[in-house]
């Protein structure tokens, strides 16, 4: 078991949850979802952003919009559609039913959920 | 100081860095050879390509005049490697990716397969430098098999020099994984001496180019050396000599096609390898640390989906195949035909590749004795025509094109199919030209046939044996390649056995012993002289005489058919033995010559089937017979005898089988005319001494009453199957 592996698939299985919770609270140009995470201490790769973006809107969850932008190319501005805001309803009761669950399990003081504490004894 | 160009870059003109280019241009590269698998691919690229397009004109708003190898390094560090989103990305794949046949695996989404096979030489699962293992991915075998197949190859050598060649043609696999990251070889067109492989190879493996070049040029030195003891290409001038080696020469062609020439910026620096940015050899380290079996299951998994879609594009071949099949028959014979058609040309072609191999390796062991053939400057230059544009230009073609091929090598190889064609057209022209000039030169035949004595001492002695002087040299007999009239060649002379032993009846009681020679030539008065010049001659020891072993040709007389026809005068009722050295039939000659019905010497009169090595003495009527009384050409056979005693039945054991293996097996095969000459004359005796025995035994027959059936011993008596024996 590596624990980079782990942690890594961890993050993965909860980004495009996040991913999702970021576009909800309103239109969302790809570099604003990076810095939004940011933010919120979730480091991603800006280049692992766009396929799944990409992947989510061809799941047609995502919807774009593109926009004329003064510095550069025309930007897509991405929003939910109306299956997209049912799969986060869904996505975000299964967050929270496992959150509690890994918080009872581990019985911490919950910091931050998203920074795992793997190597807990059981 | 560093060049700047303009590129349109999304729908906008930046100013860039040469090597910033390069180094955007191998990360887009390497990012939609990532995606390759994935659906929507160029909707990502273009995401990821617009959003860089903004960052530029950010930093260019911002003052800078153009971009630069940080910002794009920069750029890249921010959006990540492709190596590095796996790493986020596809870890499902990591957890089972040990195992190269972990086949099943697909991630949701990834499942187009890129329907695109390369081979690649298998960074990940290498003895030495991946070939086998490559192979095998590619054709989806047991890598152990194709190991097995090399090392055994290498027995032979061949297996050795494949292996370098398409460990250096073929790409490594990590070329696909990290843009162009790794060194890559090319030719190098700044610092050549001839078309730059040698410092291209000193680049690749970091060495300098001097090491490539003196190993290049060992063969070379060792080559002149070896072959300089025949002095075989003194008529060709040194620079022919000193650029000539077939191995190393061949080599540095095949290497010289087969490697691009580093033309950009970005081939130069993947040629030198030097730091084309450090994140990607810190990646490609990190990369080989973490996914060592990834790479293997990457493979394994095209390979298996580029095998079911293949599979099923034939099942719908099939398919469609039948359905159209219902509406008529003529389709399955048009196909059937077509298979017919492939499987010919693939045969005559593969023939034609085999012929050609064949004529090299001929024109290899023919090349000493070429100053002994070929005279003159045309002809010279037919020669090495012939040589160098007739084999060698196709056999360089053809390796080079499998190479290309296997390696799928982007192929603006129309230009080099038509120079290996007009350089094979040339060689054509020579070897025609050439095949002219020396048939011209074997095209009469010398007319004078009269015989010259050879003096013997003693002529009246009861016995006479011939053998020849002990062969000069014998490593022509040792090397794999004989040609056979050639006996061997000592410094300029070679020796000829185009020898030809017969055996007269004397007409007195000493021996005597004559010589014919006979020669051809480009005219009448030079077969002529040619045939005066031949030399051969012989010493007689008491009752032994030694002959020359063979016709000594020097290289300004050249081979033109030089012929001997020893003829020897055995008095009757005296012994005769020809020893085994005594070449003789050997009837290898070029042209038409000899069968052209200008002469045959009178072989009624010969003694017939006679072999070497047995002691025969000479009867009454021209004929030979062993010690024993048998006639030549039935010892080792039984002879019997019906008299009025009985049947007596005498097994010849005077010949242990030692027969002359050329001339019982080799004759009747033998489809030159005059062979079938001799073969009819022995035909007719064969049938007259039948008749002689038939009505022999059918008089004894008589005598003996009708005790005894007679069809079975008729039968039997024709004891001319050599495997029969009555005891």
């Amino acid at each position: 078991m590596n624990i980079d592996n782990t942690a890594s698939q961890m993050r993965k299985g909860v980004l495009e949850f996040c991913i999702l919770s970021i576009i909800k609270e309103g239109e969302a140009y790809p570099s604003d979802i990076i810095e939004k995470m940011k933010a919120a201490n979730l480091n991603i790769l800006e280049g692992t952003l766009y396929p799944l973006l990409t992947r989510l809107k061809n799941a047609e969850l995502l919807s774009y919009r593109w926009e004329e932008s003064t510095s550069g190319p025309p930007r897509k501005y991405f929003t939910l559609t109306e299956k997209g805001a049912g799969f986060y309803k869904e996505l975000e009761a299964t967050w929270f039913e496992l959150a509690n669950a890994v918080r009872a399990l581990t019985n911490t003081e919950q910091e931050n959920i998203n920074n795992n504490n793997f190597n807990n004894p059981q | 100081m560093k060049q700047v160009i303009n590129i349109n870059f999304q729908g906008r003109v930046v100013p860039i860095e040469v090597t910033a280019f390069e180094l955007l241009k191998n990360y887009t590269e390497s990012l939609s050879r990532h995606f390759a698998n994935e659906e929507g691919k160029e909707e990502i690229i273009n995401d990821i390509e617009s959003r860089i397009g903004e960052l530029f004109q950010e930093r260019i708003t911002k003052g800078a005049t153009c971009i630069t190898e940080d910002d794009v390094n920069a750029i890249i560090k921010n959006m990540g490697r492709p190596e590095e989103f796996e790493a986020m990305d596809d870890t499902q794949t990591q957890s089972t990716a040990s195992s190269s046949t972990s086949q099943e695996q697909s991630s949701a989404g990834n499942t187009q397969p890129t329907g695109n096979k390369r081979l690649f030489r298998d960074e990940n699962d290498k003895v030495l430098g991946g070939v086998c293992s490559g192979l095998a991915n590619y054709f989806n075998i047991d890598v152990v098999i194709v190991r097995i197949i090399f090392v055994v190859l290498l027995f032979s050598g061949i297996g050795f020099l494949t292996y370098i060649i398409m460990w250096i043609a073929v790409p490594s696999s990590a070329t696909t994984q990290i843009g162009g990251a790794r060194k890559k070889l090319f030719r190098n067109p700044d610092e050549k001496l001839i078309a730059g492989v040698c410092s291209g190879i000193g680049n690749y493996f970091g060495i300098n180019a001097w090491i490539p070049r003196v190993l290049f040029l060992l063969p070379f030195l060792s080559f002149i050396s070896r072959w300089g003891r025949w002095g075989g290409f003194l008529d060709f001038g040194d620079v022919v000599r000193f650029t000539f080696s077939p191995t190393s020469l061949i080599v540095y062609i095949i290497l010289w096609i087969v490697i691009p020439e580093a033309i950009t910026t970005s081939e130069k620096l993947e040629m030198k390898g030097e730091k084309v940015d450090m994140n990607s050899i810190k990646a490609s380290v990190m990369e080989e640390m973490k996914g060592v079996g990834k790479k293997a299951s990457t493979f394994g998994k095209e390979a298996s989906s580029v095998v079911s879609e293949k599979a099923s594009a034939v099942a719908g071949d099939v398919k469609n195949f039948s359905k159209r099949n219902r509406g008529g028959l003529g389709n399955v014979i048009a196909m059937i035909a077509k298979i017919f058609a492939y499987f010919i040309i693939g045969c005559v072609g593969f023939a034609l590749v085999m012929a050609l191999f064949g004529l090299a390796i001929a024109s290899i062991g023919l090349f000493p004795l070429k100053d002994f053939l070929i005279g003159g400057d045309y002809q010279n230059l037919f020669a090495w025509g012939t040589l160098i544009f007739f084999i060698a230009v196709p056999i360089i073609g053809i390796i080079t094109w499998i190479i290309r091929k296997i390696a799928r090598s982007k192929s603006n190889s129309n230009i080099l199919g038509w120079s290996f064609g007009a350089l094979w057209v040339i060689g054509w022209v020579c070897i025609v030209l050439l095949g002219a000039s020396i048939s011209r030169d074997f095209n009469y035949n010398s007319k004078n046939l009269t015989e010259q004595d050879i003096a013997l001492n003693n002529p009246t002695i009861d016995k006479l044996e011939i053998t020849a002087k002990s062969p000069l040299y014998k490593y022509n007999r040792s090397r794999f390649l004989r040609f056979e009239p050639f006996q061997g060649i000592q410094e300029d002379t070679a020796y000829v056995n185009n020898v030809d032993v017969r055996i007269v009846k004397a007409t007195n009681d000493s021996f005597r012993i004559t010589v014919i020679k006979t020669a051809t030539g480009r005219a009448r008065n030079i077969a002529e002289e040619n045939a005066a010049r031949i030399q051969y001659s012989g010493v007689q020891k008491d009752s032994v005489l030694l002959m020359d072993k063979g016709i000594a040709i020097n290289k300004t007389d050249k081979f033109r058919n030089q012929r001997v026809v020893l003829t020897i005068y055995v008095p009757v009722g005296k012994r005769i033995k020809i020893d085994k050295s005594i070449s003789w039939f050997n009837d290898v000659h070029f042209g038409n010559n000899w069968d052209n019905g200008d002469w045959y010497y009178d072989s009624d009169s010969d003694a017939q089937d006679w072999k070497t090595g047995v002691e025969y003495k000479m009867g009454a009527d021209g004929q030979l017979y062993t010690l024993k009384g048998v006639p030549a050409g039935k010892e080792g056979r039984t002879k019997v005898t019906i008299n009025s005693n009985g049947i007596e039945v005498i097994t010849d054991n005077n010949n242990n089988g030692d027969d002359n293996y050329r001339y019982n097996s080799g004759e009747p095969m033998n489809k030159i005319d005059s062979m079938k000459v001799k073969l009819e004359n022995e035909k007719q005796k064969i049938k007259d001494s039948l008749e002689k025995a038939k009505e022999k035994i059918e008089k004894q027959l008589e005598k003996i009453g009708d005790n005894i059936e007679p069809t079975p011993l008729s039968s039997q008596l024709p004891a001319f199957s050599p495997l029969m024996e009555i005891i």
